[in-house]
């Protein structure tokens, strides 16, 4: 993984500098809240509804052990024992004091870790496949590419004060684990005919209150031309991207007004003036920042076949856990680990600090010193021998940690929503923890097969409720909670936006509804092998409307 | 009908937590001894109160909520306000639900 | 609103010439001897006699195009743009365009809502003078404490590229 040098050292240590300035002119009074707001923001550092929380960045989902280690230390020191993995491969500290932050960022600092531009309107941590370098199925490591795209887009000069937030995702699989299809740029890696890297580039997909799919713009754009095309997006969003209304001012609108093939015209204009500057990536360079992500050398280790083969005959709670959380791995003999931060009835994405040291232990002696996070809210072991399988598994299952639900109907998705945000209209995380219950008998869910869920507590979507397969948005009606229900969701390289079913559910009811849209599911499809997803795809959404709301749904 | 009574909450500058302003003129951190406005006058002194706090840089994101008494204890209408006076639903090992109420924290 | 102060990476400048046209005094003020500064649009308009680089500038604003004083740069002293609000950034691509596309040389000035914070990133972009009324800024500047980081991941207007890294990280100064 990408190590720093002096210059990123000098770098993080300058703008944590800069950082504790402006808290201290805060404090000191020198500076009001609506002067500061947007710099402590451009530092990750929000003002929830019981204290400050702080988003710290994991590039494109990637640390070490020694990093989680220093999470789990920042979440025991200055917060309350336990930290939240977010859908952008970030964590997030829900009780920071914001006259701690500077030292908090300073401890990150010493990792190699900041929370640069985890908020504000600018470039956002760019996100990747999260099983980037280890998946079966990937033509090349997105990450080098994610890592550039981080560097050059630090503190850049031009593009810190966008219209709206800017959030790039890279993928190098044509499975697509990172939704590339819902960001405001979606890069996918791949090889054209001659065999040479570059990527397809897709702009103005998104969630939030206007959900769009992105527009492909180029189909191959040379990796050297990473930057160069890059900027040309971006200086075409800054200079004539919306700023009179902040719902309209992410690129999606720009794009969708300004007509996709105007808007790619003036991006290529724009690039074909970059193309040949100092942005255009030097072969040396690429190769460099590459060499920092090579794969580790793994041995072959055959014997974990017959091992684990014998684990699962023994113990069929490591038979469901290899069967549901463990991938195929490029080499044979090993497979990349899912750790499901989903306990049933448990909080999506949150992690105590011992848990996060059990996980930097694991990495360390078992993972090649290798964690990912993922968007789905769990944590990734990409380089696990089977041999070490079982060893890490009764380590998992002593921290809690060894739920066999990865991609089930009980690894759902959820933003903090009422309890903790300010912006949330609704609870997210007590609609999880109940539907999770309901379904939690791991045979029911192994029936029940693939199924994401994906629960948000207000319309900015962090939730990622749009592209859930069923997705559920929480809403504030005549003072209460309610919940909208949306299906045929789905982030991956087939994305679609999910379809709202029909009137919204009270809290007591919601479970019910998802269990009654399971049921329907189960009754109508082909075979047990037609997943939730194709099967709403065939049938539409008449048989689950019926099922809901019965003859009623005929009059609306 | 019950006479629309408020309470003046927001967030300590230094460290976040949520705060309400008791009738000594202090914030406390919690919302079972806020002075509560049981009037439009005594509400528009909370909200000079609160401006004066802001502008002074002792708290920040200043509201005036409406809360009702229920068996003698403040009830916040909104849900929101609610979960601010007591912590996360999800944690009610955490707030103010664990330091103040630890009792009654269900 | 406290007192409104020109700097320059030098420092403050006490006597600046330049002022922003009214509507109102349009024409008629352009033929007088002040110097001063004229809307992008009005500035297309005047005569080639009217574009004397003593004592006519533009003033852009944040939608304008500025490529179109592209065949007037050689004969612009000054040039200056506007952010409306801090969080108003279309300007930081007009001066980059201006300067690194367009190959401006002459004085590019920031006026609008200059917080300290942001003249660093301006500086980068090619401002290199400052209308400031923000009175931490004033306090700021004049005290020489000006909040940058020296180390950049990208090429701007100002920076070279620093020796012995990759070719999109740069520093202030050339390297020896």
């Amino acid at each position: 993984m990408y190590r720093y040098d002096e210059f990123d050292h000098d770098f993080v240590r300058q703008r944590v500098g800069q950082y504790r300035d402006q808290v201290e002119r805060r404090l000191s009074g020198e500076i009001a809240e609506d002067a500061f707001k947007p710099l402590r923001l451009m530092n990750g550092v929000y003002l929830q509804l019981h204290a400050y929380m702080l988003r710290v960045a994991i590039p494109y989902g990637t640390l070490n052990g020694k990093q989680m280690r220093r999470l789990a230390r920042i979440a025991r020191d200055y917060d309350k024992g336990y930290g939240h993995f977010t859908t952008r491969q970030n964590i997030q500290y829900n009780w920071p004091k914001l006259s701690d932050t500077p030292d908090i960022l300073d401890e990150l600092a010493e990792v190699e870790m900041h929370a640069i531009q985890t908020s504000g309107n600018c470039i956002r941590n760019v996100s990747a496949d999260h099983f980037a370098g280890a998946a079966a199925d990937e033509v090349a490591d997105p990450r080098p590419y994610a890592e550039i795209l981080r560097q050059w887009s630090s503190n850049h000069p031009e593009y810190s004060f966008l219209p709206r937030k800017f959030k790039i995702a890279v993928t190098g699989a044509e499975r697509d684990r990172a939704a590339i299809q819902v960001h405001d740029i979606g890069l996918h890696l791949k090889r054209n005919d001659a065999g040479e890297l570059g990527f397809a580039v897709y702009v103005g997909g998104g969630q939030g209150r206007t959900p769009i799919i992105a527009k492909k713009i180029r189909d191959f754009l040379p990796e050297a031309d990473l930057l160069s095309y890059t900027t040309a997006i971006m200086r075409v969003y800054n200079l004539h991207g919306r700023r009179d209304n902040k719902y309209k001012a992410r690129i999606k609108i720009l794009v969708h007004e300004t007509g996709e093939e105007e808007f790619t015209r003036q991006v290529e204009a724009e690039w074909d003036k970059l193309k040949e500057t100092v942005l255009k990536l030097p072969e040396d360079d690429l190769a460099a920042i590459a060499a920092y992500f090579a794969p580790p050398k793994l041995q072959d280790r055959p014997e974990g076949w017959a091992q684990i083969a014998a684990g699962k005959k023994a113990d069929s709670g490591f038979a469901s856990w290899v069967q549901q959380n463990v991938t195929p791995h490029r080499h044979p003999d090993y497979g990349v680990v899912t750790i499901s931060l989903k306990p049933i009835g448990g909080i999506p994405g949150d992690a105590s600090d011992a848990q996060m040291e059990v996980v930097a232990d694991l990495a360390e002696k078992f993972g090649h010193d290798e964690i990912r996070v993922s968007h789905e809210q769990n944590l990734v072991l990409p380089h696990v021998a089977l041999a070490d399988l079982e060893n890490v598994y009764r380590a998992l299952l002593n921290a809690e940690l060894a739920t066999a639900n990865a991609g089930l109907v009980t690894d759902i998705i959820a933003c903090p929503g009422l309890d903790y945000c300010a912006l949330a209209n609704a609870r997210a995380i007590p609609v999880a923890q109940e539907i999770s219950e309901r379904f939690g008998s791991l045979e029911r869910q192994k029936d029940i097969g693939e199924l994401k869920i994906k629960i948000s507590g207000c319309i900015n979507a962090c939730g990622h409720h749009h592209v859930g397969h069923i997705g559920i948005l929480g809403v504030e009606k005549k003072g209460a909670e309610l919940y909208q229900i949306t299906l045929g969701g789905s982030g991956d390289e087939q994305t679609s936006i999910g379809q709202i079913i029909g009137r919204g559910f009270e809290p007591e009811k919601i479970t019910d509804a998802i269990e009654t849209i399971v049921e329907t599911y189960m009754g109508l499809r082909s075979n047990a092998e037609e997943t939730f997803l194709e099967a709403y795809r065939r049938v539409g959404p008449a048989p689950f409307k019926q099922a809901l709301y019965g003859e009623a749904s005929k009059a609306a | 009908m019950s006479v629309m009574m408020k309470v003046l909450t927001a967030n300590r500058l230094t460290d976040g937590i949520a705060v309400w302003l008791g009738a000594n003129g202090e914030w406390l951190e919690s919302i079972d001894t806020a002075l509560i406005a049981r009037h439009a006058e005594a509400a528009d002194a909370l909200d000079e109160a609160g401006k004066s706090a802001f502008n002074n840089n002792l708290v920040v994101d200043i509201d005036l909520i409406d809360v009702q008494e229920v068996d003698g204890e403040i009830y916040p209408i909104r849900l929101r306000e609610r979960i601010r006076a007591s912590g996360p639903t999800i944690r009610t090992d955490l707030g103010k639900q664990a330091e103040f109420r630890p009792a009654t924290a269900a | 609103m406290s007192e409104t102060r020109l700097w320059k990476t030098g420092g403050f400048v006490a006597d600046d010439p330049w002022r922003i046209v009214g509507e109102e005094d349009m024409p008629e003020v352009i033929e007088s001897n002040a110097r001063l500064l004229v809307p992008l649009a009005r500035y297309l308009e005047l005569s080639e006699t009217e574009r004397t680089p003593e004592n006519t500038g533009v003033i852009v604003a944040p939608d304008d195009d500025v490529s179109q004083l592209e065949p007037h740069l050689d004969k612009l002293a000054l040039i200056a743009v506007t952010f409306p609000a801090f969080n108003d950034g279309r300007a930081y691509s007009q001066a980059s365009l201006l300067r690194s596309r367009l190959g401006f040389g002459g004085e590019l000035r920031a006026t609008g809502d200059v917080l300290i914070d942001q003249v660093p990133l301006m500086l980068r972009c090619g401002v290199d003078s400052f209308v400031v009324s923000n009175e931490t800024a004033i306090k700021r500047l004049s005290e020489g404490r000006l909040p940058g980081i020296s180390a950049y991941y990208q090429p701007s207007a100002t920076p070279s590229r620093a020796s012995g890294s990759y070719a999109w990280r740069h520093v202030d100064r050339p390297s020896a």
